[in-house]
């Protein structure tokens, strides 16, 4: 039987989430975005809810949530929380680098890391793309080398999400480097304080500015044995599981404001006037909006069948990449005819379709670029 | 337990491999180091294998040690069912 209703705790999961996020982090959400200023107050706030933490499971200190909820909780953030930049740090963190940590990583990392990391008190970030290699992760030139003492680690990671910020990083070095992307690559846990290297200022960007993003060189770094996530070897598997993740349920993210722009654009053509007539008479108006919506429900099923899947334990690559794709394409859409009906209001001024133009521009091109995404499906289909 | 290598062969034919262009794929024919089978194609066999023969890799043993060739998979597959 399949049933598309959400349970009485994801209604109300919904709508805790959706309350906290209008009433604490989307006002001022305009003006940080503006200064491209991440609020770590705001992430401590959401660590009292656990939000961070949110597919943690309660023996961890998280909120024990399943993927499918998971993706009902992040939309309900994005729906609730202006500050697209914020809700964006926190699945980057949450996806890329916790749930990497809780299915991989020993019961000692476990009870180290996912407690801090759950509350608020920690923030995490990824560190696998170099200069040489973007969605081509497969090229990785930073490498680990086995000593005496643990490894050592040299290389100069950047597009990393929360690393001006981050207290841990999760950074993938080949350790093995004639074995390629699977049993060539292996995955550390490194703490800033505790290792050795260095953590660039924030790089200024185009969108989901109130993120941190950065870049981190590692020169000589010297990490134990126990630093390592999984056994090595075992990189190129963890970073594939946690892009699986990423890509199904950070665009809830989006759902979750393009649902709630879509409100709002359906309240102005409603109201606006145009030959005595509100615009939303006009089928110019109407019939965009009306296959906007049919588009974002269509992401929206694709992006729930795939996390089915993850809950499930079933093969999610290609609906991952599917839902991925769907979403990505339906936020740029959404955006530029978001755009096309404010006009000038929006293009003048500072204004939420600005704030979502750009970042929906890039949706499109983190967790795999939507042609990379297109090849995966290529495969999938045995074109190629 | 021919028939691993025989499972194995027939859906790497089915999928992603063309013979005609990669030549005839023999027991010691190298997969992944060739590129024959390349990393999306990597996971797509991963997720046979565990299906097939009821089995869950772990992450570090997707390596081209246990998938490189038809005798390595038989061998790893054989090694996994104990």
């Amino acid at each position: 039987m399949i049933d598309f209703s959400l349970s009485k705790e994801q209604e109300s999961l919904r709508e805790e989430i959706i309350a906290f996020s209008e009433e604490t982090l989307t006002p001022g959400a305009l003006d940080r975005d503006k200064a491209q200023f991440f609020d770590r107050s705001l992430w401590e706030a959401c660590g009292q809810l656990k939000l961070p933490g949110m597919l943690v499971k309660k023996e961890y200190g998280g909120r024990g949530l399943d993927a499918v909820s998971t993706v009902v909780a992040l939309e309900a953030l994005g729906y609730g929380s202006a500050d697209s930049g914020l809700n964006f740090s926190l699945a980057a963190h949450l996806l890329a680098c916790v749930v990497p940590i809780q299915l991989f990583g020993s019961e000692e990392q476990k009870n180290y890391f996912l407690p801090a990391l759950s509350d608020g008190r920690w923030i995490a970030a990824n560190a696998m793309t170099e200069a040489s290699s973007g969605s081509d992760a497969f090229n990785m030139e930073a490498a680990a080398v086995k000593g005496p003492e643990g490894y050592i680690l040299n290389g100069h990671k950047n597009f990393c999400s929360n690393g001006p910020v981050a207290d841990v990083v999760l950074a993938y070095f080949t350790t093995t480097p004639g074995k390629g992307f699977f049993g060539g690559i292996s995955a550390f846990l490194l703490e800033k304080g505790k290792q050795d290297f260095f953590a660039s200022e924030k790089v200024e960007k185009f969108g989901v500015r109130t993120c941190q993003m950065g870049e981190f060189r590692f020169t000589d770094t010297l990490i134990g044995g126990q630093g390592l996530l999984g056994k090595e070897g075992a990189g190129g598997m963890i970073f594939n599981t946690s892009m699986e993740w990423e890509r199904i349920c950070l665009g809830a993210l989006h759902l979750g404001a393009m649902e709630k722009q879509l409100e709002k654009a359906i309240s102005f053509a409603r109201t606006r006037k145009s030959g005595g007539k509100s615009i939303a008479s006009n089928q110019a108006v109407s019939h965009p909006l009306a296959n906007l919506k049919i588009q974002i429900e269509s992401a929206r099923l694709l992006t729930l069948k795939a996390a089915w899947k993850l809950d499930a334990g079933k093969p999610a690559g290609m609906d991952a990449a599917m839902a991925k794709v769907q979403l990505s394409e339906t936020f740029r859409s959404f955006a530029t005819q978001l755009m096309q009906l404010y006009a000038g209001k929006a293009y003048r001024e500072e204004h939420e379709a600005q704030q979502l133009l750009r970042d929906a521009v890039g949706d499109s091109l983190y967790s795999g670029t939507t042609e990379v995404l297109r090849n995966i499906l290529a495969t999938h289909m045995r074109l190629k | 337990m021919d028939n691993i290598k025989l499972e194995v062969k027939k859906f790497l034919l089915d999928s992603f491999v063309n013979e005609s262009e990669t030549g005839p794929i023999e027991d010691e024919t190298p997969l992944l180091s060739s590129g024959i089978v390349d990393s999306i194609s990597s996971l797509q066999l991963v997720a046979f294998l565990e299906e097939k023969f009821n089995f869950q890799f772990q992450p570090h043993e997707v390596d081209q040690d246990n998938l490189n060739t038809l005798n390595l998979i038989e061998e790893f597959v054989k090694a996994k069912k104990g």
